[in-house]
């Protein structure tokens, strides 16, 4: 797979303008606009229930809205192309399904029981590389760990060469150490700079040690901007209705994640933590 | 018009002298018995084919639906069969038999995407609805029940030349749609948010799901009977998938499985001892057979 050349800081990969989505007669979503920055990561952070999974399929195209959605061109002269990463794969884990069928489906149009393009297991590897799964094609999808199938799913994702990349709370199923590697992943990713990352995550230590830049989504946009400045007690107390405590918080006030390149390995100076974590509303899964 | 009588007059024959040059067996002297192969060798790769996406996606219900609407098409197609008949016409409830099919198809799928039901509440309202309207029908309309037993159970060794060009065409279609539509259908099984990310028109597909899913059970009533469709689909994909370690694999086994199945409880149901045996039960039973042995094979996980 070709890395093509840097995104240039001009043009935009995606541009949001008044998105307003509804359910019946509830808006879910109200005058949207954001620009999320070229290849950087940018975070949505926001309560349950505040449309962040919709305003991400409303960028797939899976939910109608009003307002419009544009993809830029930044690399090539066709519009920018999305690379999805759902939050979980549901799926039966006793089916007949390998790694490598599982990457194919989405590379080529021969049935499956015909055999693999060879570009298709070609451009499988090459991705699967890129996650640290080397020779993983032959594994059966249902014996993947939770934090394997993930980064399965960001291979998946990274198999058809996207601009942009739509992650949807990736790490939320996913145990401790699974997350530092998927974390990991999307450190390396975002320093190439050829992808301009959307991360829904409602996990603020994640979005303070990695995002470049922060939409606050509570049904419309509260706040955004670069991270440091964005999440602050102030707009977090706005966003969430209630305080959200900050524990040993000099790395975020030094502006560590943003200035400093992605190094998390000392992962423990910038953590964010809910006060009143029990008084979640019966949204909450 | 002329291919249907180049087919039933040079044709068929050619086709059994072709078949009873390279079998030598007893059962392959009776016409009824070559038509009744030809019909398993057609039909296996269509179970196959949908088996493996109703397996995969746990839709078995769905076929269950679609063929137990067949009892309703029926029905419908005999009231209408006895009112043409006033009027000195015919009517071939065949057709109502598949437009029921198709009728109930579309419905789960168009309830499935505007709702959020789950599929097998959805499913089970119009499989409740379907049986019911049924019944009410051949209830008032006092139709001998001896009529349905052909639908019921099936009957594969009364097929005619015209059933076998109706079930060549349907292989053809089916084939060349789940060559063009298998790994799209199975990514969308998987996740249709993923799918569609790819480019791939998810709405089509499931339309199109429903229409091949129809016009296969509508097609394969007539050699397992409404009561068995769901396992001539089901079982031979069902054992394969006991068996295979790739999504290749699986339909590849379900078609070897399907065919050996169908072929050989034909063929056993031919012998003497099993003479008044429903040929469509004895596939079936040997499909659980096969079924049985090969959760003594399966892949570890």
């Amino acid at each position: 797979m070709t890395q093509g050349v840097p995104n240039s800081t001009t043009g935009f990969a995606l541009r949001l303008r008044d998105v307003t989505v509804r359910f019946g007669s509830v808006e879910v979503l109200s005058n949207v606009s954001f620009e999320p920055a070229v290849g950087k990561l940018n975070a949505l952070v926001g309560p349950n229930g505040a449309g962040k999974t919709t305003l991400l399929r409303a960028i797939l195209g899976t939910v109608p809205y009003t307002g419009t959605i544009e993809r830029g061109t930044t690399k090539t002269s066709r519009p920018s192309r999305i690379g999805y990463v759902p939050q979980k794969l549901s799926f039966d884990r006793g089916m007949p399904l390998t790694v490598l069928d599982f990457i194919c489906c989405g590379l080529q149009r021969r049935p499956l029981w015909l055999g693999y393009r060879r570009k298709a297991k070609q451009l499988a590897a090459d991705a699967l590389r890129r996650i640290g799964g080397d020779g993983w094609e032959s594994r059966s999808m249902g014996t993947l760990s939770g934090g394997e199938l993930q980064r399965v799913l960001l291979a998946m994702a990274l198999s058809s060469d996207p601009e942009i990349l739509l992650l949807d709370e990736p790490v939320s199923g996913v145990d401790i150490a699974g997350e530092g590697l998927f974390c990991d992943l999307l450190g390396s990713l975002q320093t190439t700079g050829h992808y301009t990352m959307i991360l829904v995550s409602h996990d603020l230590s994640i979005v303070t040690r990695h995002a470049d830049y922060v939409v606050c989504l509570n049904r419309t946009v509260h706040c955004q901007g670069n991270t440091v400045e964005t999440l602050t007690a102030e707009n977090l107390r706005r966003l969430y209705h209630q305080d959200v405590g900050l524990f040993a918080h000099d790395g975020l006030h030094e502006g560590h994640s943003h200035t400093h390149g992605h190094t998390h390995g000392n992962s423990a100076d910038a953590h964010l933590c809910r006060d009143h974590d029990d008084k979640r509303g019966p949204q909450c899964p | 018009m002329s291919v249907m009588q180049w087919w039933t007059t040079d044709g068929l024959p050619g086709l059994h002298g072709a078949l009873r040059a390279v079998l030598p067996f007893q059962w392959a002297q009776y016409g009824f018995m070559l038509n009744a192969l030809i019909e398993c060798l057609l039909l296996a790769p269509l179970c196959a084919a949908m088996g493996v996406q109703l397996v995969n996606f746990r839709l078995a219900f769905f076929s269950d639906a679609v063929s137990h609407s067949a009892f309703t098409g029926v029905a419908v197609g005999f009231l209408l069969q006895e009112w043409a008949s006033g009027w000195g016409g015919s009517f071939d409830p065949q057709v109502t038999l598949i437009g029921f099919g198709l009728l109930v198809a579309f419905g789960v799928a168009m309830v499935r995407r505007r709702t959020n039901l789950a599929t097998d509440t959805i499913v089970g309202v119009f499989f409740s609805a379907v049986v019911a309207l049924g019944l009410a029908i051949v209830t008032a309309s006092g139709a001998r029940t001896s009529a349905f037993q052909k639908y019921l159970y099936g009957d594969i060794l009364t097929l005619d030349a015209a059933d076998l060009v109706w079930s060549a065409v349907l292989t053809l279609v089916v084939g060349v749609a789940m060559t063009w539509c298998f790994t799209p259908m199975t990514l969308i099984g998987l996740n249709p948010e993923l799918a569609h990310s790819r480019g791939l028109r998810v709405r089509f597909h499931d339309y199109l799901f429903s229409l091949l899913l129809a016009l296969v059970v509508t097609v394969t009533i007539r050699t397992a009977g409404i009561l068995l469709v769901t396992g001539m689909l089901l079982v031979p994909a069902a054992t394969a998938r006991n068996i295979a370690r790739t999504a290749g694999g699986m339909f590849r086994w379900t078609i070897l499985i399907a065919w050996v199945c169908s072929v050989g409880g034909t063929m056993v149901s031919f012998s003497t001892w099993l003479e008044n045996v429903s040929t469509g039960a004895v596939i079936v039973l040997l499909a659980t057979l096969c079924f049985a042995i090969s959760l003594f094979f399966r892949r570890s996980a």
